[in-house]
């Protein structure tokens, strides 16, 4: 069994995964983005980072999870409907500064955690530098 | 009682503003709050506002020590988007310019800690070293800070005499192991300063996700050149230097050995190197719509590129820039915790800190 077929056991996805750009997609259907991680992290991946997209029109964002198994890039594409997210801040440390650096960007909330400025001072407006309406 | 004993965002001890704010109790320092954000340009909103040629000279920016590094992950990552396969002897320049970064990047970083311990003449030893890999790297690229190497498909310049270069590395090879590696290995002045100071255990090296040197000196032996082989390392024999310590003292070493390993690498990719074209040939490539994602090892640890285009369109949609600074840095609160005051300039210069590449 390859590294990704133990992780789509391993997280019960069904859908094949598909190899694009450098990356091993696999889509996490419905599972929590928390299940995801926790899955994971048992199996001794390391989390990379979190890309966020504007998608046109009003469609909201995508998120895309990169994690590291062995070398191998994995990553988990995630729709966001409305502006909030669970935080993965309790679960590994390692997504603190992205979490932080995407809700100042972006002005989405991850659910669970407090925020302090990372790259934004104290009172500057969450969204000015990639959010499409607050651009405008 | 304790106090907060402010560094930065402007201090003797940092190469560039960030701010460390130490709370302490009489000279230990309890716990620790990192301010970034000093160098924000907003780079990655800017690349969207630039075309496929403009965007490769505005990535070389973001860092000032690994600049050819962000092209490469760019370049790579945009390759992916348009099917373009760069030819052999690209691959081995783009290893040969990866190396030569990481000597004068290590070589700076040593030099930068030997100051700090107070060993100035160390300090004057590795620029001495250091200015022969940038003469180097200047005689290749004509550049000694922003090489302008990489291209979508290739690279820009080749390397006309390979095997001249090899002298250099034999020299480089020398003074580190005559000068540098017994200096920071044997002398008092070093072992006091960096032995059992600003520890990083494994565990907590694995939860904050650290990479590169810093991760390698606490024991977790990742390295993307072996891990997942991009230009011509798959073709390269070398070792990925492990430290169990945690340390400054360990992070010292896995550089130096590193230093070792890239001038074995250097002479693989010299003598090796295939003839053939440098680039895929006529410029002419279309970018399919959708994202690709690169990641090399830089310097500093894992760098990773995720770009988004629009078939048709000259801009990308989105360009996104995880580099190993970024992932690195949280971790200074944890060496940090329980040092001497006095050792913390040591212990956060221990991470081969980019601050500019942190805030982007």
């Amino acid at each position: 069994m390859n590294v990704i077929e133990n992780i789509q056991q391993k997280l019960g996805i069904t859908e094949p995964s598909v190899e694009s750009g450098g990356v091993h997609w696999l889509n996490p259907g419905t599972m929590n983005v928390r299940e995801l991680a926790k899955t994971l992290l048992a199996m001794k991946a390391r989390f990379i980072t979190i890309t966020a997209y504007q998608l046109p029109k009003e469609e909201g964002l995508r998120f895309e999870y990169h994690w590291d198994l062995d070398g191998t890039l994995l990553g988990f594409p995630y729709l966001l409907a409305g502006n909030s997210i669970d935080s993965l801040y309790d679960l590994t440390e390692a997504v603190d500064w992205i979490e932080r650096e995407i809700h100042e960007g972006y002005a989405v909330d991850f659910i669970g955690r407090d925020y302090e400025p990372l790259l934004l001072r104290e009172g500057d407006a969450l969204g000015v530098n990639l959010r499409e309406e607050v651009k405008k | 009682m304790s106090y907060k004993i402010p560094m930065g965002p402007y201090h003797p001890g940092l190469e560039e503003p960030y701010k460390l704010d130490m709370i302490c109790e009489g000279e230990t320092v309890t716990d620790a709050k990192l301010h970034i954000g000093f160098n924000f340009r907003g780079i990655e909103h800017l690349a969207e506002t630039r075309n496929y040629i403009q965007v490769i000279a505005l990535m070389e920016r973001v860092c000032g020590i690994c600049s050819n590094i962000h092209t490469l992950t760019l370049c790579q990552a945009m390759e992916g988007l348009t099917g373009l396969t760069p030819p052999p002897r690209a691959q081995y320049i783009r290893v040969v310019m990866a190396e030569l970064e990481r000597l004068h990047s290590h070589v700076l970083w040593a030099g930068i800690a030997a100051k700090l311990m107070g060993f100035k003449t160390m300090f004057m030893t590795c620029f001495e070293i250091r200015e022969k890999v940038m003469d180097v790297l200047q005689a290749i690229s004509g550049n000694r800070v922003n090489y302008s190497m990489n291209r979508i498909g290739g690279v820009n310049r080749n390397i006309d005499d390979p095997l001249a270069l090899l002298s250099m590395i034999e020299q480089l090879e020398g003074e580190m192991v005559k000068t540098v590696i017994p200096i920071f290995t044997t002398s008092s002045t070093a072992r006091s300063r960096c032995a059992g100071i600003g520890v990083l255990t494994t565990e907590k090296a694995l939860s904050c996700g650290v990479v590169g040197p810093v991760a390698r000196a606490s024991g977790v032996g990742q390295d993307l050149r072996k891990a997942a082989p991009y230009a011509a390392y798959a073709e390269m024999d070398f070792e990925v230097p492990v430290q169990p310590d945690g340390d400054v003292k360990a992070r010292l070493l896995v550089r130096a050995l590193e230093i070792m390993e890239s001038c074995k690498i250097l002479r693989q990719a010299l003598t090796k190197m295939p003839p053939g074209e440098i680039d895929t040939g006529d410029g002419k490539f279309n970018f399919i719509t959708g994202t690709a994602t690169s990641r090399v090892e830089a310097p500093r640890g894992e760098v990773l590129y995720s770009v988004s285009w629009k078939e048709g369109s000259r801009n990308p949609n989105r360009v996104h820039v995880r580099t190993p600074t970024f992932a690195n840095m949280p971790a200074i609160r944890w060496m940090v915790m329980g040092a001497r005051l006095a050792d913390t300039p040591l212990i956060q210069a221990s991470i081969d800190p980019c601050y500019s590449c942190t805030d982007r």
